[in-house]
């Protein structure tokens, strides 16, 4: 439609006739109008075509307006839960099928309200939490709408808190849900289960096999693996918003702000507080309040009045004790309010205590430890105690991170239906699940952090040998003896011609010189700098030697040596020449040094050993546009090299040997000074490129350069083991 | 008039597409000003209730407090768990101590050999009053080893009931409230917190030191098998992936292809190890695939892996699904290299940290406990899950990752750029007058401690530097030297005999290698180790060699963490060793570091001249012309009791980068260290 508007208002027949002043006008109008009608076509199309008339009337729905469902008294009752349930044995996994994204799928059963023979409903329809979490995972891209391609189900039906419900015919109304089959893939929501006097720590509704996201598990209930621990949720921490606060010391050591505490309990916390005066602070129900005042925004000490939750945030630790139940919603206000728990709760597991280190971000105490409870924190180092509270600060941080791809969260203090889903998640596709770090590290840590990728201290055997690879364009007669020199360290076991060349073939097979170890040539299909570093399947070995085709000056030995000292340092880069980056305080921004300096944070790849999985790094890994940046150029693929090993390692390189250049002694200077300027400010200008696509200066500047033990000690030559070792 | 004409035209196509926008525009137009609507993809979700606003919370905020709590709950019946059963209250003090049940009755080798061990650890004690872990040891059925009710069971309380091997004792009397330390329990039976799940140790396996790891290279070497397979009988054999679709399905190896190899292995050698099956066959498997640093892929363990209260398991085996099986293979032939490296490296990580012998695994399984016992100052999971572990890295020391000399890379924080020097006045006692004040010259000296470990008495007066001076009165022993001393606040010392003889720029060089190298020795004079054929044990020897393996401690820089290991960890049979023979403390010390590090020490250059006079030898004084033949024992009794021999050799020197480079003196920073 858009189209055939926009034909007939820029015709042929009218535009070309104006004048070129009113044309530009005109132009501008149509333009205008014709984006005005683009806009509002796509408005037209865009809405409409997904919202169906019918959905416009599912919006003005009512809750009260939900289609009713008659339970009879004699419909099927689903079993108790069954305690032994795991994840492959009643979870059927079949229904979730192979997804490429690895990403579970999750329907929601229509909201329904369920009566009795008498017309009695059954429950509360939906609270307000239970229908802002359906309306989570509902924008998640976990939802589907397809009953058929869901693997989990969540019925609509509401059992956050047990006490609102009639335990048998919620349970019957479980049962006759379309797709219950025992209720394997079933996932409830529960948040205050059991009721008096036994108080169960599971919900009591007869669930067969479904999965439980249960406050308040103990270990007695809890299936391990199977069923997920979650907080209960906090209605105060919804409505106020607490500023953050960072860590330090507070005005209270330890605080106690639960209302409905067992009096022996509180008898302890009391002498606590008379023991230990200022620095403990217990909190009652205020009594005296005057009218209008919300009594659960307040809390008491004497005749002193504090505002809640904002007085948590004034205490170093909180006090979380166990009531009736074990999952205490004051644990969420804790939390937010950036107070380090003292959780004692005997046998309670910990809300997501399956992928969340608690350990880094609160204290548990035995309950028979209660009296001793100041003494124990006291015990902990004051810079364990900041790192504890920083460690909540990130829950926070990541409260956001969830909540910016989802709007509807910000409502909810944890993105809980979204975590749930997550570790069943990595329940059902583990080979994708998300690691331990990236559930618990702050950000903090991860910034200045890294992870080797070759962590594992490890000397490779010597009979593994390297692969020397050898870039070369068409200078034959200098590659074939470079060829021949390499071929004479006795650890080399394979040798790797890299042909750039497109427009000449590499010489005869006949012409190449005769060496002891297998030679390969590799034909490239353009004429790229990085070739030199791609991962090639020839590559047999970990070690690699990454040499040039002009690179004749460096001895046997030499070469020998720099393999040994790789093998002492497999995750490092092992070089001859160094080089420098330095701060220019002139010009604010780094500078390339080539001159003989004290220090060293580069190796020319020139000839330079490393590790292969390097070259998978360089090809498939490098950050930002460097790889063409290089490319392009025709330069610094070493400097990017370096940038790339230091930055993933967080380690420096190691020199190896006196070598300053490697500008042979008969070859004549025919690059003058001028050409040595202009590499020195291209190759400045490679390292301030780097340095801002990394967002970091990963190199690290040492002193030290590695020799043979012996070298230059008054011994006999002929008793080193490396006697020819090179000279500048 | 023309133009008049033509602007009326154009006017009228104007109009006539306002038009067409109003008509097409309009309604959504209209309904943009109507009150915000849920936005694309609410369609088929779940609806937004026009009331939702009226819906009431699930928990009103005065019902809360009716909430009111009954006295504590009894444990359920008969089911234990770690805060109903187990009562911390006798474990005060320096943490986890342990009484071993003796055997009654007689004991095979490897029973001795345990018990043995157990009694050498930090954590044994011989009071049964005193102890706060009872632990009983349940072996072997055949032999019959198994002990009757002990005398202090009081129904299991405290009680670990240590079942090592599979051929278990039966029970011969209830458990109560003992905790179970066996092999991969079923997940039905395990309490998780109580129980602790070891693994399922091979009836040969090696008691102390421990089979090494197999794994020779980061990387898997290129064209090796992606998946080995279980044999019967106890072998492996390799899959070819490629063509057949279900490898590991019985069904589908009608057939087998051209790229099938049959060979049988002990070890697998693959990338990955598929380990499906019950136990206790797929729990051996487990082991051997973890020492030979393939992958393991278990199939839907019904079994609790090893120490997984504080292993991360995701960090080195993949739990897959078995009715899943394409999906597993097509996710480990498209798992990226950096995950493989990372998974492989784990596996053999984990197995030498914690189940290359016997001992490491006791040695768990009691840190395991004591880690619940400790709470909050336990091993933070970092500890327990990267080199060198937790068994390695005592969190007595410190529970903050960044006081270690290991995880400066992890954390982000590197090692504190001042050190101690720590210098020993053995007899005859001179106040070494030079040295202090060639080591408080150098910039990077914070203090310095003069250990008198001799019979004269304290000298009074002692020379003024710029840093602090304390003098500590020793007990003339030499293990002194690497005691923890509290004055020392520093991560770095630099370890001193009063005769060495050093100069201010190379403490100054040395200190700075150390910076890049904070776990590892760096020493001035080395010596080296060999294999003696003659004598059929190891030797080791202080002359210049090519390769060294070990450095002086006489004057070396270290981490402060190693006089912790030194004194908290080792066996006290190793420390006495040391003080009855002093020449053998500089070996104990490189055996401890070689042991965590698994990396050679690091040599700096040392002035060639007094080199030649230097006292510096092992055994002191003595002139180096005559070489004190080092008691060759030491080094085979270190090696007996290590259970192997951690030395590793280097064959490099790390100089200055300019180090006797014929270039202009005034470039060079260190030109003092190549004075003559």
């Amino acid at each position: 439609m858009c189209a055939s508007v926009k034909y007939n208002i820029r015709g042929p027949a009218l535009i070309p006739r104006m004048k070129t002043k009113h044309r530009i006008y005109y132009i501008t109008l149509f333009s205008i109008v014709l984006l005005g009608l683009i806009a509002t076509g796509m408005f037209q199309f865009w809405p409409h075509s997904i919202e169906s008339s019918n959905d416009w009337n599912v919006e003005k729905r009512s809750v009260r307006d939900v289609p009713v469902v008659r339970l009879p008294a004699d419909s099927p009752i689903p079993e108790r839960g069954d305690l032994s349930c795991r994840m492959h044995t009643c979870f059927d996994v079949y229904r979730c099928g192979f997804n490429p994204k690895n990403k579970i799928k999750v329907y929601i059963y229509a909201l329904k309200k369920y009566v009795d023979d008498f017309g009695v409903s059954v429950s509360n329809t939906i609270s307000r939490e239970y229908n802002e979490l359906l309306m989570a995972i509902s924008d998640s891209d976990y939802y589907t709408d397809d009953i058929n391609r869901a693997c989990l189900f969540v019925p609509s039906i509401d059992v956050l808190n047990q006490n609102t419900l009639r335990i048998k015919e919620t349970a019957q109304a479980l049962a006759q849900l379309s797709r219950w089959d025992r209720g394997s893939n079933h996932l409830l929501f529960n948040m205050l289960p059991g009721g008096p006097p036994d108080y169960n720590t599971a919900l009591d509704v007869p669930r067969d096999r479904a999965l439980l996201a249960g406050g308040g598990f103990s270990t007695w209930t809890y299936r391990q693996g199977y069923d997920v621990s979650i907080p209960v949720y906090s209605p105060l921490s919804a409505e106020v918003d607490l500023p953050e606060k960072g860590p330090g010391p507070r005005q209270y050591f330890l605080l106690s702000s639960q209302v409905g505490l067992h009096p022996e309990y509180r008898e302890d916390l009391e002498a606590l507080q008379v023991k230990h005066g200022e620095s403990v602070l217990v909190l009652d129900k205020c009594t005296n309040l005057s009218e209008g005042v919300l009594s659960v925004r307040k809390r008491c000490h004497k005749h002193q009045v504090f505002d809640y939750p904002q007085v948590l945030q004034e205490a170093t630790f909180c006090v979380v004790l166990r009531g009736a139940r074990l999952g205490q919603a004051v644990l969420s206000d804790v939390l937010q309010a950036g107070c380090v728990p003292v959780v004692i709760a005997d046998s309670y597991i910990l809300p997501f205590s399956e992928v969340l280190d608690w350990k880094r971000a609160s204290v548990v105490v035995p309950e028979e430890k209660m009296s001793d409870v100041y003494s124990i924190l006291q015990s902990i180092p004051q810079r364990q105690i900041e790192e504890m509270q920083r460690q909540l600060f990130m829950e926070p941080a990541r409260r956001e991170n969830w909540s910016a791809a989802n709007h509807q969260m910000n409502s909810l203090i944890w993105p809980r239906e979204q975590r749930d889903s997550q570790i069943i998640n990595d329940r059902i596709y583990p080979y994708a699940a998300i690691s331990y770090e990236e559930w618990n590290d702050p950000p903090v840590v991860k910034w200045g952090s890294v992870s080797n990728p070759l962590f594992l201290p490890l000397i490779p055997p010597q009979s593994q040998g390297f692969t020397a690879i050898v870039l070369t364009y068409d200078r034959v007669e200098s590659l074939f003896r470079v060829i021949t020199e390499v071929s004479k360290v006795p650890s080399l076991s394979k040798l790797l011609v890299v042909w750039n060349n497109q427009n000449k073939n590499p010489p005869e097979d006949s012409l190449w010189p005769k060496i002891r170890v297998p030679l390969k040539v590799v034909r490239t299909a353009e004429n790229k700098l990085s070739n030199r570093f791609f991962p090639y399947d020839e590559i047999e070995t970990e070690a690699v030697l990454a040499i040039d085709d002009d690179i004749i000056m460096l001895t046997s030995d030499e070469l020998q040596f720099g393999y040994e000292v790789w093998r002492e340092f497999p995750d490092r880069l092992v070089g001859y020449p160094g080089r420098l980056h330095l701060w220019d305080h002139e010009m604010n921004k780094w500078k390339y040094e080539s001159e003989w300096t004290n220090e060293v944070s580069m190796v020319l790849t020139g000839a330079a050993f490393y590790h292969k999985y390097f070259n998978y790094l360089y090809t498939y890994k490098m950050p930002g546009d460097i790889k063409n940046w290089v490319d392009a150029h025709m330069n610094c693929e070493d400097i990017a090299m370096n940038f790339l090993v230091a930055n993933v390692t967080g380690k420096a390189v190691i020199k190896v040997t006196p070598r300053k250049k490697f500008k042979c002694p008969e070859c004549t200077a025919i690059d003058g000074l001028s050409l040595d300027q202009t590499h020195m400010v291209e190759r400045s200008e490679c390292i301030n490129k780097f340095a801002s696509v990394f967002g970091t200066m990963p190199l690290k500047v040492v002193e030290h350069r590695a020799d043979p033990v012996l070298y230059k000690d008054d011994f006999p030559e002929k008793l080193k083991s490396f006697p020819n070792i090179g000279s500048l | 008039m023309q133009s008049w004409r033509r602007r009326k035209s154009l006017w009228l196509a104007l109009s006539a597409s306002w038009l067409l926008l109003v008509l097409l525009g309009g309604f959504s137009l209209l309904r943009l000003a109507l009150p915000p609507r849920p936005q694309p993809g609410a369609s088929q979700g779940w609806p937004r209730w026009l009331d939702a606003e009226l819906l009431q919370s699930f928990s009103q905020p005065r019902e809360l407090p009716e909430d009111t709590a009954s006295p504590p709950q009894a444990p359920h019946g008969g089911s234990c768990n770690w805060e109903a059963c187990f009562d911390t209250s006798k474990c005060r003090g320096d943490g986890l101590k342990v009484f071993v049940y003796p055997a009654v009755g007689p004991i095979s080798e490897t029973h001795r050999r345990i018990l043995a061990s157990i009694e050498g650890s930090r954590f044994h004690t011989f009071s049964p009053a005193g102890a706060c872990l009872l632990l009983l040891l349940s072996l072997d059925a055949q032999t019959g080893e198994c002990s009757s009710m002990p005398l202090q069971w009081n129904r299991g309380r405290n009680h670990l009931v240590l079942r090592l091997y599979p051929a278990a004792c039966p029970r011969t009397f209830q458990l109560g409230q003992a905790m179970v330390a066996e092999a991969s329990p079923t997940v039905d039976s395990f309490r998780p917190g109580f129980d602790v799940a070891l693994p399922f140790l091979p009836e040969a396996h090696p008691l102390r030191g421990g089979a090494p790891g197999q794994l020779r290279q980061h990387s898997p070497q290129p064209g090796v098998a992606l998946l080995a397979l279980e044999e019967e009988r106890g072998g492996w054999r390799t899959a070819d992936t490629g063509s057949s679709a279900c490898p590991w399905d019985g069904r589908c190896e009608q057939d087998p292809g051209p790229g099938q190899t049959q060979h049988q292995e002990t070890l697998p050698n693959a990338t990955f190890c598929l380990i499906s099956g019950h136990r206790p066959e797929a729990a051996s498997r487990f082991l051997q695939a973890l020492q030979a640093g393939c992958i393991p892929v278990l199939l839907s363990p019904r079994w609790e892996l090893p120490f997984s209260e504080v292993i991360d398991w995701t960090k080195a085996a993949i739990v897959a699904d078995e009715r899943l099986p394409l999906q597993v293979l097509a996710a480990l032939q498209e798992m990226s290299p950096a995950r493989v490296l990372a998974l492989r490296q784990q596996t053999q990580f984990l197995w030498d940290a914690y189940f290359s012998s016997v001992e490491k695994v006791i040695h768990t399984t009691l840190e395991v406990i004591q880690d619940r016992i400790f709470g909050t100052s336990a091993h933070p999971s970092l500890l327990w899950n990267s080199p060198p572990g937790a068994l390695l890295a005592l969190s007595t020391f410190s529970t903050s990752p960044q006081d270690f000399p290991f995880y400066h890379l992890q954390q982000g924080s590197r090692p504190e750029g001042r050190f101690s020097a720590l210098i020993w006045v053995a007899p005859p006692g001179q106040p070494p007058l030079k040295l202090i004040q060639a080591v408080a010259g150098s910039q990077h000296c914070a203090q310095i401690l003069v250990l008198w470990s001799n019979e004269r008495p304290l000298p009074s007066r002692w020379p003024e530097t710029a840093v602090p001076l304390t003098v500590i009165d020793g007990h003339r022993k030499v293990s002194d030297r690497f005691y923890p001393y509290s004055t020392i606040r520093t991560d770095a010392i630099l370890s001193l005999d009063a005769r060495s003889s050093l100069s201010t720029s190379e403490v100054d060089f040395a200190f700075l290698v150390w910076q890049s190298f904070p776990e590892r020795m760096v020493g001035f004079l080395t010596l080296s180790h060999f294999w003696d054929e003659a004598h059929g044990g190891w030797g080791y020897t202080a002359e210049r060699t090519n390769e060294f393996s070990m450095v002086l401690t006489t004057a070396a820089f270290y981490h402060r963490y190693y006089h912790t290991l030194f004194t908290h960890s080792l066996p006290k049979a190793l420390r006495t060793l040391a003080d009855e023979a002093p020449t053998c403390v500089d070996v104990l010390m490189n055996f401890i570091v070689a042991a965590v590090t698994k990396l050679p020490p690091i040599k700096v250059p040392y002035g060639k001249q007094r080199q030649e006079a230097a006292p510096l030898a092992p055994g002191g004084p003595g002139p180096r012309s005559k070489p004190q033949a080092p008691a060759p024992d030491c080094i085979n009794q270190l090696a007996a009791a290590f259970g192997h021999m951690p030395l590793l050799s280097s064959c490099l020197r790390l100089d200055p980068v300019l180090f006797k480079d014929p270039v202009s003196v005034q470039r060079k920073k260190y030109r003092s260290l190549e004075k003559p």
